[in-house]
C-alpha cells in the first residue's frame, strides 16, 4: 500500500471518529465520505414505508448522522473505482472477500465500470479501503463532486476497428486527474471516457464531459497519434450530446487539455444550483466556441507539468501479456450449447488465435464465490487480462481460441456461462428502488423479469433473430444511470395516481443508439404502468417484425413510424384496472408493498370524481407530446412554443388549485406560480424527493424570460425534455399536496376522503 | 478469539420445492410485524444468481436469508455488528437468531410447509478474515469455543465436523448429527 494512500485512509478513519464525537460538521463529513466512495443507500434518512405505514427506523445510533438527513447506522453503498474496468485476478478475489465480509456476498458491476457493494456500515469502510489499497485500488473520488471513474472500451487493444489501444491513455488520464488540485473544486461530478474508434465506438464518448476518440494522422511523413475530443455531453434528466472541441489533439496534449477544461469548469461552472451544475450546462451556456476559447487561454497559462508527456514512455512500453500461445479452435469438437454461447459471448481478437470472452452477469451481479471461480479461470486461461464493461458484464481477454471449450465448461460450473451478451436478454438496469435513494420504480425488478422472459424464449427457439440485437436499458428514475436514452427500447421510472392511489409506471423511450459512441438518444413517447411493460415490448416487437422493410433496423423503423403512431401504441397500454379489480398493478415488480397506503381502498372505483388538476396535467402531457412531434417534423419554433405552453398548462393547473380563476395569460400564470408554489417551496420542497431543489421550476422561468428566443433544433429539443420533467415535477407536487391533505384530515379525525374529492 | 462477524446456515431438506420469489412477500411481512428480534430493514432479491444469497432479509445487526451458496439451500443468518458476551455466548446468540428465522419460515402459512429444516446439518462460518482467516492456527483458536457451543446445541449427541478445505473461502465448518433434531429442541438449548 502506498504511504500516501495509507495516510488518506487514516485521515478518513480519524474523520469518522471525530464525526462520532460531533466535532465535524455534517456537510463536510458527507463530502469527505462521498469522495472516498462511501455513498448513501435507500432508507438512509431513517424512513421507510413498509407497505402499511411509513416508519421511522429506530437505529441504535439515535441522532448521529453521517450527512444531512443520513443516519449513521443506515447501511450504505461502497463504490470501488476501477479505471477503464481493468482488473487483476488478485484484485477480483480481494473484492470477493470484501463483498462477503462487509456487504452481502454480491459484487455489482456498474455502467461506469465500477464495482459497488451494498449494505455496508460506515464504520467498516476504513478496513475495506485498506484491503483494497493493498492490491492497488483506491476508492478516492468514486463519488462526490469529483472526476469519476475514467472509462474505456473493454476491447481496447484487441479490437479490429480501433485506431490504437487507448488503455494506457485512459490509465494515465485516470491517475493524472485523481486528486489533482484543479479537480477539487468542481460544482458537480465529471466524467471522462476513451474510445478506440468513432464508428463502432463502445466507449460512449458522446455522453461524457470529455470524450476522447482515438485517431491517427500523417505529419511530416510520420504517423501521429491523437484524439478527437468532444465536451459537454451527458445523460441525466435532460440529455446533451457532446460538442466537438477539437478534431485532432496530439497525444502529448491530452493531459494539459483535460486539466485546462477542469479548471474552466471549476471556475465557471454552476455551484449553487446542483441541477445546472454539470459541465454540459456550462458548455451550452457559453457556446462551444467561447468555451473552447476560454479553455485554450487557460491552457496557455498552465504551469508546465512533466507528467503531461512523461506518461508517453509508459504508452510505448505498454503491452498486455497473453498467458498462453495463440492457438486456433478445433472446430470438430463443438457442442450445440457451446456453439450458441460462442456466437454471442466470444469475440475473435485482432491478434489471430486469441479471443475475448464475455461473462454475462444478470443485472450486473456476481457472487463472491463466482468471482473467485472467475479469478481462477482467468489465472488459468487469460492471466490478469480482466475488464469490467459498461454493459455490466466482465470480459476475459487473450484467451487462446483452442481453450474456449474448456473456459466455457469452467464458466458453466461456476454458473457464469449465460449466453446472449449484448443481446436483448442482456438487460441493463440501474439499482433503482432496490437500493438507490432516488429510485422511483423498480428497474432491477423489471429487468429481472424481462431477462428471464427473453432468455426462456431464446432457449425454446421462440425469439426471432431480428429482435435479438435490440438493447433494453432501464433506469429507476430520470437520472439515467441505466443509460435508457441509448437503448432501442429504454425505460425510466415515474409514478402516476390512479383513483387516488399511486401506481408505478415507466416512461418509454424508443430508437436510441448505444453503438457509435452513443450516437443517438431515444425519443420519449409516454408512460405505461410498470406491470404492463412486458406486454408492451411484445406488442411493439411483434409490430416491428410484421411491418419492417427489408434490412430495416428497429430504430429506423420507429423513426419511420413516427411519434403519433408510437404514442397510440403506448396508449394502448396506459390503462390501469381499478384497485379493487387487480391489485397487482399497485405494487412494483418483485416488491409486493403497495406504493402508497394513505388512500388504499378508497376512491379507486370507476366513475370517481376527478379533480381539474388531473385533466390539466394530462393536457400538459398532450401538449408536450405535440411539441415532440413538431420537433420530429423539423418545426422548431412550433416545438419550442408547444413545450413552453405545456409547462404553462401544468403551472396553471397547480395555481388553479388555489386560485380558481387564474387568467390565461403567461405573465400572470408564471407570477402566480412563482408566488404560490416556488417562493413558498411547495413545488420544490425537501419532501419533493427527486423534484426538490427548484431546477424544474427554473425551466419554466428561463423559457418565460427568454423573449428574444432563437428557435434552434438544439434549444427546442432540450425544452421538450425540460417540459416533460416540469410536468413530472408538477405531478409530484400535486400528489404530495394530496397526500398531505388526506393525512391532515386523518389527523383531525375526519374520514379519509378519496384523494380526488 | 475476538470474533463478532460470523454466521450459521441450517440446511433445508427437499429445498428445491421452495419458490424463492414466494419468500419476498413473506420477508416484507416479517418487517411489517417485527417478526424477528433484530431491527429489520429491507428485502433483497438475488434469485437470479446461481448458488447465491437467494432472498435476503437485511437487518441492522445482521443479514437473514434463504441462501443457496454451495448449491445447497438453507436458512442463514450472519452478524455484522459487534455482539455482547464471550465467544460461546456470541455463538449461541447468532445461532439462536438463525433458528428463530428457520422456525418461522418452516411454520410460514404462505409457504405451505415447503421449507423443512431437519436440524441435523449446519454450517458455521467466520465472516472476518482479518481476525479469523481460514488457517489451522485460527481454527485452533476458535475450536474450543465452537465445540463448547456445539456440545450445548446438540446436548451431548455425537456430531462430526468437516472443515472448509479451500483456504480462500471463509474459515468454516459443516457439522452433522446422525439424527434430525427438532428446531424447537435446538432453540430450547440456547
Ligand atoms: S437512474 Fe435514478 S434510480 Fe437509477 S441509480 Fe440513477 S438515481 Fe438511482
Amino acid at each position: 500500500m502506498s504511504p500516501e494512500l495509507a495516510r488518506e485512509i487514516d485521515v478518513f478513519e480519524g474523520q469518522i471518529a471525530l464525526k462520532k464525537q460531533g466535532k465535524i460538521e455534517e456537510k463536510l463529513f458527507a463530502e469527505a465520505r462521498l469522495r472516498r466512495g462511501a455513498y448513501g443507500q435507500r432508507y438512509d434518512n431513517g424512513q421507510r414505508h413498509d407497505g402499511i405505514v411509513q416508519r421511522t427506523i429506530p437505529f441504535p445510533c439515535g441522532d448521529l448522522n453521517k450527512g444531512p438527513e443520513t443516519v449513521w447506522d443506515a447501511p450504505g453503498m461502497q463504490r470501488i473505482k476501477i479505471p477503464f474496468g481493468g482488473m487483476t485476478a488478485e484484485q477480483l478475489e480481494v473484492i470477493a472477500d470484501l463483498a462477503e465480509e462487509y456487504s452481502g456476498a454480491v459484487l455489482h458491476v456498474t455502467t461506469r465500470q465500477d464495482i459497488q457493494l451494498h449494505y455496508v456500515h460506515i464504520e467498516d469502510t476504513p478496513d475495506l479501503m485498506r484491503r483494497l489499497a493493498a492490491v492497488g485500488i483506491t476508492t478516492r473520488e468514486a463519488c462526490g463532486n469529483a472526476v469519476r471513474n475514467v472509462t474505456a472500451c473493454p476491447r481496447a487493444g484487441v479490437c479490429h476497428g480501433e485506431s490504437f489501444d487507448v488503455t494506457p491513455y485512459a490509465k494515465a488520464m485516470a491517475y493524472f486527474l485523481l486528486g489533482h488540485p484543479d479537480t477539487q473544486d468542481m460544482g458537480r461530478k465529471f466524467k471522462v471516457a476513451f474510445s478506440g474508434c468513432k464508428d463502432g465506438g463502445c466507449g460512449l464518448t458522446n455522453i461524457h464531459d470529455i470524450g476522447f476518440t482515438a485517431k491517427t494522422w500523417q505529419e511530416n511523413g510520420q504517423t501521429k497519434r491523437g484524439f478527437e475530443v468532444v465536451v459537454g455531453g451527458g445523460l441525466g434528466a435532460v440529455p446533451y450530446e457532446a460538442k466537438l472541441f477539437d478534431e485532432a489533439v496530439p497525444e502529448e496534449e491530452i493531459l494539459p487539455l483535460a486539466q485546462a477544461i477542469c479548471r474552466v469548469f471549476a471556475r465557471l461552472g454552476e455551484k449553487r444550483n446542483r441541477g445546472r451544475a454539470r459541465m454540459k450546462f456550462l458548455v451550452d451556456k457559453l457556446g462551444i466556441d467561447e468555451f473552447r476559447r476560454l479553455v485554450l487561454e487557460e491552457r496557455k497559462i498552465l504551469p508546465h507539468d512533466p507528467r503531461w508527456t512523461g506518461y508517453l514512455e509508459e504508452v510505448a512500453a505498454y503491452r498486455e501479456q497473453p498467458l498462453k500461445p495463440a492457438k486456433k479452435l478445433d472446430l470438430t469438437q463443438l457442442t450445440p450449447s457451446f456453439d450458441a454461447w460462442r456466437a454471442t459471448n466470444v469475440y475473435p481478437q485482432k491478434q489471430p488465435g486469441y479471443a475475448v470472452v464475455t461473462v454475462t452477469l444478470p443485472l450486473g451481479d456476481l457472487t463472491s464465490w463466482q468471482a473467485r471461480q472467475l479469478a481462477d479461470i482467468a489465472r488459468k486461461y487469460a492471466g490478469d487480462n480482466i475488464r469490467l464493461t459498461v454493459e455490466q458484464n466482465i470480459v476475459l481477454r487473450w484467451v487462446a481460441e483452442a481453450d474456449l471449450p474448456a473456459v466455457y465448461r469452467e464458466l458453466e460450473a461456476a454458473g457464469l456461462s449465460v449466453g446472449g451478451a449484448s443481446k436483448i436478454e442482456d438487460v441493463v438496469a440501474c439499482p433503482g428502488t432496490d437500493t438507490c435513494k432516488l429510485g422511483i420504480a423498480s428497474s432491477r425488478g423489471l429487468a429481472a423479469e424481462l431477462h428471464e422472459r427473453f432468455k426462456a424464449r431464446q432457449q425454446s427457439g421462440e425469439l426471432d433473430p431480428a429482435l435479438r440485437d435490440l438493447h433494453i436499458k432501464i433506469s429507476g428514475c430520470f437520472n439515467s444511470c441505466g443509460q435508457h436514452h441509448l437503448a432501442d427500447i429504454g425505460f425510466y421510472g415515474v409514478s402516476r395516481k390512479v383513483g387516488g392511489t399511486t401506481v408505478p409506471h415507466f416512461r418509454v423511450l424508443l430508437g436510441g443508439q448505444w453503438e457509435n459512441n452513443g450516437a443517438a438518444y431515444g425519443q420519449t413517447i409516454g408512460g405505461i404502468p410498470s406491470k404492463r411493460v412486458p406486454e408492451f415490448i411484445d406488442r411493439i416487437s411483434a409490430k416491428y417484425l410484421e411491418e419492417r422493410q427489408e434490412g430495416e433496423r428497429f430504430r429506423d423503423y420507429v423513426n419511420r413510424l413516427g411519434k403519433k403512431a408510437l404514442k397510440e401504441l403506448v396508449d394502448e397500454f396506459a390503462t390501469v384496472p381499478p384497485y379493487a379489480v387487480d391489485r397487482s398493478y399497485y405494487s412494483d415488480w418483485r416488491d409486493p408493498r403497495e406504493f402508497t397506503i394513505s388512500d388504499i381502498g378508497t376512491g379507486e372505483c370507476a366513475g370517481a370524481v376527478v379533480p381539474r388538476i388531473e385533466f390539466d396535467l394530462q393536457a400538459a402531457e398532450q401538449r408536450v407530446f405535440e411539441a415532440s412531434v413538431y420537433l420530429d417534423e423539423g418545426d422548431y419554433r412550433k416545438a419550442d412554443e408547444a413545450a413552453y405552453q405545456s409547462m404553462l398548462i401544468a403551472a396553471a393547473g397547480l395555481v388553479r388549485t388555489q386560485l380558481w380563476d387564474i387568467a390565461d395569460d403567461p405573465d400572470q400564470i408564471v407570477a402566480e406560480f412563482k408566488a404560490r408554489f416556488y417562493d413558498t417551496q411547495l413545488f420544490q420542497s425537501k419532501d419533493a424527493g427527486q423534484y426538490a431543489g427548484g431546477k424544474f421550476a427554473q425551466y419554466l422561468f428561463n423559457r418565460h424570460a427568454d423573449k428574444d428566443r432563437a428557435f434552434t433544433a438544439d434549444k427546442a429539443r432540450r425544452l421538450v425534455e425540460e417540459a416533460q420533467l416540469f410536468i413530472e415535477a408538477a405531478y409530484g407536487c400535486h400528489h404530495r399536496l394530496q397526500e398531505q391533505q388526506s393525512q391532515a384530515m386523518a389527523a383531525f379525525g375526519a374520514p379519509t376522503a378519496p384523494a380526488e374529492v | 478469539m475476538d470474533l463478532h462477524k460470523f454466521g450459521f446456515k441450517f440446511f433445508a431438506a427437499d429445498a428445491e420445492r421452495v419458490d424463492l420469489l414466494a419468500l419476498i412477500p413473506v420477508f416484507h411481512r416479517w418487517i411489517q410485524t417485527d417478526a424477528l428480534p433484530d431491527l429489520l430493514l429491507d428485502v433483497g432479491d438475488y434469485s437470479h444468481l446461481p448458488a447465491g444469497p437467494g432472498i435476503i432479509l437485511v437487518a441492522h445487526e445482521g443479514t437473514y436469508g434463504f441462501d443457496e451458496a454451495g448449491h445447497r439451500r438453507g436458512v442463514q443468518y450472519y452478524s455484522k455488528r459487534p455482539l455482547s458476551g464471550d465467544l460461546p455466548e456470541r455463538l449461541a446468540t447468532v445461532a439462536r437468531k438463525t433458528l428463530l428465522a428457520a422456525r418461522l419460515l418452516a411454520d410460514e402459512p404462505e409457504l405451505n410447509g415447503a421449507v423443512r429444516i431437519p436440524g441435523n446439518e449446519l454450517r458455521f462460518f467466520a465472516n472476518d478474515r482479518l481476525i479469523a482467516p481460514n488457517t489451522d492456527e485460527a481454527y485452533a483458536a476458535l475450536e474450543p469455543a465452537l465445540r463448547s457451543f456445539l456440545d450445548r446445541l446438540y446436548a451431548g449427541a455425537p456430531y462430526t465436523i468437516e472443515r472448509e478445505p479451500d483456504p480462500r473461502e471463509r474459515l468454516g465448518v459443516t457439522v452433522r448429527t446422525e439424527q434430525p433434531v427438532a428446531l424447537e429442541a435446538l432453540l430450547e438449548r440456547l
